[in-house]
């Protein structure tokens, strides 16, 4: 992953869940409410960007029998909720993941660094194999008749997360290079 | 600037390569040979049979100085064959790619086709039944043979039938396209091309659902040049996805292994102080 | 809250990722993401003042962790604003190969024929007149195109910048679409050898007949 990868940067704009274990007077405004301090088990959304090192930022015990915290402690996004978990283990094709996340896996693989979530994981992986072969298929009709982003390939589309997005590109690459190849051979 | 294209060959560098595949041809006319950087052409005599790259091929073709003979798996008996097999012998997998050619040694004893072969084929090779008397599997005295597809001849008169060569799809609508007048019953080899297209397409398309569980990708031995190309962005595509999602668990797994190995390691150096 | 106006520089970017042409520069945005840091860091200021130096995290946590958000949200807007410029950067360079210069990244009327050849105006983008590239990104063309010509100039018989289909046929037909004054090549005038017109046929004087 590099420092200028546009997709990285979008899904450390993803938002989780974070609650705060400290009052704060500064920081009413990530709240919505600026003239007020933000009070101490307060549950906010906050981006990737900020929530994890909020969490992972230990701070000093303030007497020596407490345990050293974190500022936030995190919890999981919506996005991979029990819910939508169960969805994708009854069938992965019928979720628009889309309307989830925009980067549903990008999403699921950060939050996987910091939660030991084997049952996630399993699902993530069956989910994302099961969808890529109706990517195929849907991408290899879509190359071999030119119909890219219009009408029924549309329509798939815009289930699409954007790891998704980027297979079907290269999928319906694929196959309209051999397809242009094909045509290109009756002509000549 | 990065090169703007894909990794590995795109389909239209795919094609310009296949054009260096030999093939055989029964010229019209009389041709000397031509001296060329990867060797010389054989001196045209009709009407006797002879190799050509296929672009010279095509190109002798096109002027009306030569016929193409079409390799063997391109008759419509060799494509059912094959079909037949991609459908009910072995559903799950690519039908097998040639095997390595066999010649005889003249005391009818078979042997690897060897390097020293060049361009001029046809003679003392047991009249073209080699290769299905060896069976599919490899002859375990072949272990000794360079050539190997796609380097391999897979494309002239001498091709075994049943076995698709590694550009079978490009060689076949190539010929098609330029040649259909020297193909017996081109309509027919054409709607077959195509049933055997979409079977392999298919395969190609559910090549990646073992990933899920741990498994592999579907064995890829006997896909041909172009499917690759075609493919190749989308299977590396899914490879990498699963990849990217296991590598949390994947990493504390090797932790794990790591701390139990080093216990095992405590344990039996206390043992060593006893 | 902080680091919005970075996010949208950022989808900016991934949208230009997607597109044949390059979308005007957002001066605007960029400067409000400008403004937006320097606001943070006197926030920081003005936090850090009471204490005149010695503050310890330890002593007051709540503004220890306002400090660290302020601080990514600085961070952040950092990164959104280097890696929508780098996008930018990245996709000119890719246009300069294809042959661009900056007259036509511009949108400028291309002069004649003293512009060198790279002009492939009848391609330029959308609207006309309207200037796309900040000062600087012209700026960054027009020395990126003298090093690209630089470059290329070391070998007189490969055209480094030509097209990577492999080709059909030695030869092609063309058509004359525009005047381009007499050619003459090794072989003639409509049947060509494709490497000796495939500047011209990128240049729309040419048009490659199948």
């Amino acid at each position: 992953m590099s420092y200028y990868d546009i997709d990285a940067i979008l899904t450390d704009a993803e938002k989780v869940p974070c609650k705060f274990e400290l009052d704060v007077p500064e920081l009413g405004y990530l709240d919505n409410n600026p003239a007020q301090p933000l009070k101490s088990g307060t549950t906010i959304g906050l981006p990737l960007w900020l929530a994890e090192l909020l969490a992972l930022a230990n701070r000093v015990p303030s007497t020596a029998d407490e345990d050293a915290k974190s500022f936030v402690s995190l919890n999981l996004p919506p996005a991979l909720s029990n819910e939508v978990m169960s969805a994708l283990k009854a069938d992965p094709r019928a979720v628009p993941l889309r309307d989830q996340s925009h980067n549903f896996y990008g999403l699921g693989t950060r939050m996987l660094d910091l939660f030991e979530e084997k049952e996630i994981c399993a699902v993530l992986r069956r989910t994302f194999v099961t969808r890529a072969a109706d990517i195929a298929l849907h991408a290899g009709k879509a190359g071999a008749t030119d119909d890219m982003g219009v009408g029924a390939g549309e329509e798939f589309l815009r289930g699409l997360e954007e790891w998704e997005r980027k297979l079907f590109k290269k999928a319906h690459d694929g196959a309209k290079g051999t397809k242009e190849w094909m045509e290109g051979v009756k002509k000549h | 600037m990065a090169l703007p294209l894909p990794s590995g060959l795109v389909p239209a560098e795919v094609a310009f390569l296949c054009e260096m595949e030999m093939i055989t041809i029964v010229p019209r006319q009389r041709l000397e040979s031509i001296p060329m950087l990867s060797g010389n052409t054989p001196a045209l005599r009709p009407p006797r049979r002879a190799d050509l790259p296929l672009w010279l091929a095509l190109l002798l073709k096109k002027q009306r100085r030569a016929n193409i003979v079409p390799p063997p798996w391109l008759l419509p008996a060799s494509l059912q064959e094959i079909i037949h097999i991609e459908t009910n012998v072995d559903p799950q997998a690519f039908s097998p790619p040639p095997p390595p050619p066999m010649r005889s040694d003249g005391r009818g004893i078979a042997r690897p086709y060897a390097v020293t072969t060049t361009t001029t084929t046809s003679s003392g090779r047991g009249g073209g039944g080699y290769g299905n008397a060896n069976g599919r599997d490899e002859d375990p005295n072949t272990k000794e043979l360079i050539l190997a597809p796609p380097f391999l001849p897979s494309c002239t008169q001498d091709a075994p039938s049943g076995y698709l060569p590694y550009h079978w799809l490009e060689i076949a609508e190539t010929l098609l396209a330029h040649a259909a007048d020297d193909i017996p019953n081109a309509p027919e080899v054409r709607a077959l091309l195509r049933d055997l297209q979409e079977v392999r397409a298919a395969k190609m398309r559910g090549s990646t659902q073992h990933l899920e569980g741990g498994g592999g990708v579907l064995n890829l031995r006997g896909v041909g040049a172009m499917e690759l190309a075609e493919s190749r962005g989308f299977v590396l595509g899914v490879v990498d996805g699963v990849r990217k999602l296991g590598a949390s668990i994947e990493a504390s797994r090797r932790e794990e292994e790591l701390e139990r190995g080093d216990d095992g390691g405590d344990e039996s150096d206390d043992d060593m102080e006893l | 809250m902080h680091g919005d106006l970075g996010n949208k520089l950022v989808q900016q970017a991934k949208r230009t990722q997607n597109l044949a042409h390059l979308p005007p520069y957002q001066t605007e945005l960029v400067r409000a993401v400008t403004r937006e840091v320097r606001d943070l860091d006197k926030d920081v200021a003005a936090l850090l003042e009471p204490f005149q130096g010695s503050f310890h995290p330890t002593d007051d946590q709540a503004v220890a962790c306002t400090l660290l958000v302020n601080h990514l949200s600085m961070r952040r807007n950092k990164r959104c604003l280097l890696a929508y410029h780098h996008t930018r950067t990245d996709k000119l360079e890719k246009l300069v190969w294809k042959g661009y210069d900056v007259v036509d990244l511009a949108g400028q009327q291309v002069g004649d024929g003293s512009v060198n050849a790279g002009g492939a105006s009848n391609v330029a983008n959308g609207d006309g007149s309207m200037n796309n590239l900040s000062p600087q990104e012209e700026d960054y063309v027009r020395q990126y195109s003298d090093l690209l010509a630089a470059y290329k100039g070391q070998w007189t018989d490969i055209d480094l910048t030509g097209s990577l289909e492999p080709p059909r046929d030695l030869f092609i037909d063309v058509r004359v679409l525009k005047d381009a004054g007499e050619i003459q090549t090794e072989y003639g005038q409509f049947y060509v050898r494709q490497g000796d017109v495939e500047r011209l046929i990128a240049q729309g004087y040419l048009q490659k007949l199948s």
